[in-house]
């Protein structure tokens, strides 16, 4: 019972992960008309779909930079799944609701924060509560990148400044390049390259994001008894995921996708085009050599970086703040949910009390979802114009967390 | 070494890597653009100098460079999950056994 809800959950935060990403691949494209919005949604969520299938990689050991519930060889700690894995499931569907309630609440803002730090930070929060504060790798054990410093805070300052400097060159480089050059050119021809570009970022996107979900769901299943083999992967739980992303991916995260086509800078098609350019090396370079980042943070230091490259564009400094208060505050406060759910369901106990948080999860996403269609941002407005007062500001009261 | 000392090691690969296929490839695809342009007469609508055909077949070839590269981008995303990479010990890259 408590594994159905464990996967249910871990399947809805997959789709949160698919729909607050949108933006990150496709932004860009939307906002210069280079795609009309349905359409680039569509186009993302196939490649998001392929992109999850061909992550063959096992992903079972994703929860051990963070927390101490596994062994290194993917099985989950004997002393957690005494109880027939109750102790084990409950972590992690606390820490799957914390994850899944911070992406409902940035998005419900407009605001790209990272998908992997919210898991992340309901994981530690729920270890924190469920274990102790030692049940939290915090810094790994010197040997490699690791931990929660390693694996989370560092690429997370260090990405977001690499990703910029990368595009702010290729856009400064493109601007030098066609300097004189026909518009009939240029817009054409960069809104060809800049589909492209995020093409690749869309099925980069897939490949990564997807397979943590896959990894929690397989280590769920082996607490409970329901799979052994820790070398690979059921293949229902490999289909669901790359169903559950690439469904969120298509119906849009429209709010973010505004904030960052529209909000941080005015993007023409050159811009865009060396944006996504930037973020699609920068997430395959990382990946590749084992550099684990956020598709979010890439993608937002590429999209200012286009601003800052391109000759007397504007910069919206005070979104870009915004933005960067959001991600330094987003791993504590995933992390918090996750630990009062799981004191919750402790103190309920057992399956009744892994049903009481649930409930309280679909709580909260319903009033989310009410909240939001009192200000709609869809495919039809997506494009307005960016109109900066404060109103942007006083739109959410910070009391809004509470409910 | 610390954490500090991983992360430093790593992000300076990632930023050349970044600023080679990230930026570069970028600018080679605006020269195809410029080349083009230069192939249908002049840098610019004012400009009505004559038409360049060299400037069109400079241009596809700049454009075929850079999807390729980019190919090459999605067969290494698919063949590292596969638990292969590629390798360019023949100068052309062939899928190997990681």
């Amino acid at each position: 019972m408590i594994l159905v809800l464990v996967v249910v959950t871990a399947l809805g935060f997959d789709f949160t992960n698919g729909f607050h990403d949108t933006a990150n691949a496709m932004a860009t494209s939307i906002a210069t008309r280079a795609l009309r919005p349905k359409v680039a949604v569509a186009l993302s969520g196939i490649l998001n779909l392929i992109g999850a299938f061909l992550s063959v990689e096992v992903a079972l050991t994703v929860s051990n930079a963070v927390v101490r519930i596994q062994n290194s060889d993917g099985t989950p700690k004997e002393s957690l799944t005494s109880d027939g894995g109750t102790a084990l499931l409950l972590i992690v569907l606390a820490g799957l609701i914390g994850g899944i309630v911070w992406n409902l609440f940035t998005w419900l803002l407009g605001l790209p924060s990272s998908s992997s730090h919210a898991l992340f930070g309901g994981l530690v929060g729920a270890t924190i509560a469920g274990l102790g504060w030692a049940g939290v790798n915090w810094n790994g054990n010197g040997s490699k990148l690791d931990g929660v410093v390693g694996k989370v805070i560092l690429p997370a300052l260090i990405s977001p400044l690499i990703a910029g400097v990368v595009a702010a060159v290729g856009t400064w480089l493109i601007y030098k390049v066609t300097v004189g050059v026909a518009a009939r050119f240029t817009e054409n021809g960069f809104r060809w390259g800049q589909i492209g570009s995020a093409s690749l970022v869309s099925l980069a996107h897939g490949t990564n994001d997807a397979q943590k979900t896959m990894g929690v769901i397989t280590l769920a299943l082996i607490a409970a008894g329901d799979w052994t083999d820790t070398k690979n992967i059921p293949f229902w739980v490999k289909a669901a995921c790359a169903v559950a992303i690439a469904l969120g991916t298509y119906l849009g995260g429209w709010r973010i996708i505004r904030t960052l086509g529209k909000g941080l800078v005015e993007i023409a098609p050159p811009q865009g085009m060396a944006a996504e350019s930037s973020s699609a090396a920068v997430i395959l370079a990382s990946s590749h050599l084992g550099f684990a980042l956020s598709t979010t943070h890439v993608a937002t230091g590429s999209i200012l970086g286009s601003g800052v490259g391109k000759p007397g564009a504007q910069v919206r400094w005070r979104v870009a703040g915004r933005m960067v208060a959001t991600w330094l505050i987003t791993l504590p406060a995933a992390a918090v949910v996750g630990a009062l759910m799981w004191y919750l369901g402790d103190f309920v106990g057992g399956v009744a009390g892994a049903v009481v948080i649930f409930a309280l999860l679909l709580v909260a996403a319903g009033g989310m979802w009410l909240r939001s269609r009192l200000a709609p941002v869809d495919h039809t407005n997506v494009n307005d114009e960016w109109d900066e007062p404060a109103a942007v500001a006083e739109r959410v009261p910070t009391g809004a967390v509470s409910r | 070494m610390s954490n500090l000392g991983f992360a430093l090691e790593g992000a300076w690969k990632v930023l050349l890597a970044g600023l080679i296929l990230g930026a570069g490839l970028p600018a080679v695809f605006a020269l195809g653009i410029r080349s083009m342009a230069f192939g249908a007469g002049g840098d610019a609508e004012v400009d009505h100098a004559a038409p360049h055909p060299v400037g069109r077949v400079v241009a596809y070839a700049l454009f075929v460079l850079v999807v390729l590269v980019a190919l090459m981008g999605i067969i290494f995303i698919v063949a590292s999950g596969f638990g292969k990479t590629l390798s360019f010990e023949h100068i052309y890259p062939t899928i190997v056994d990681n």
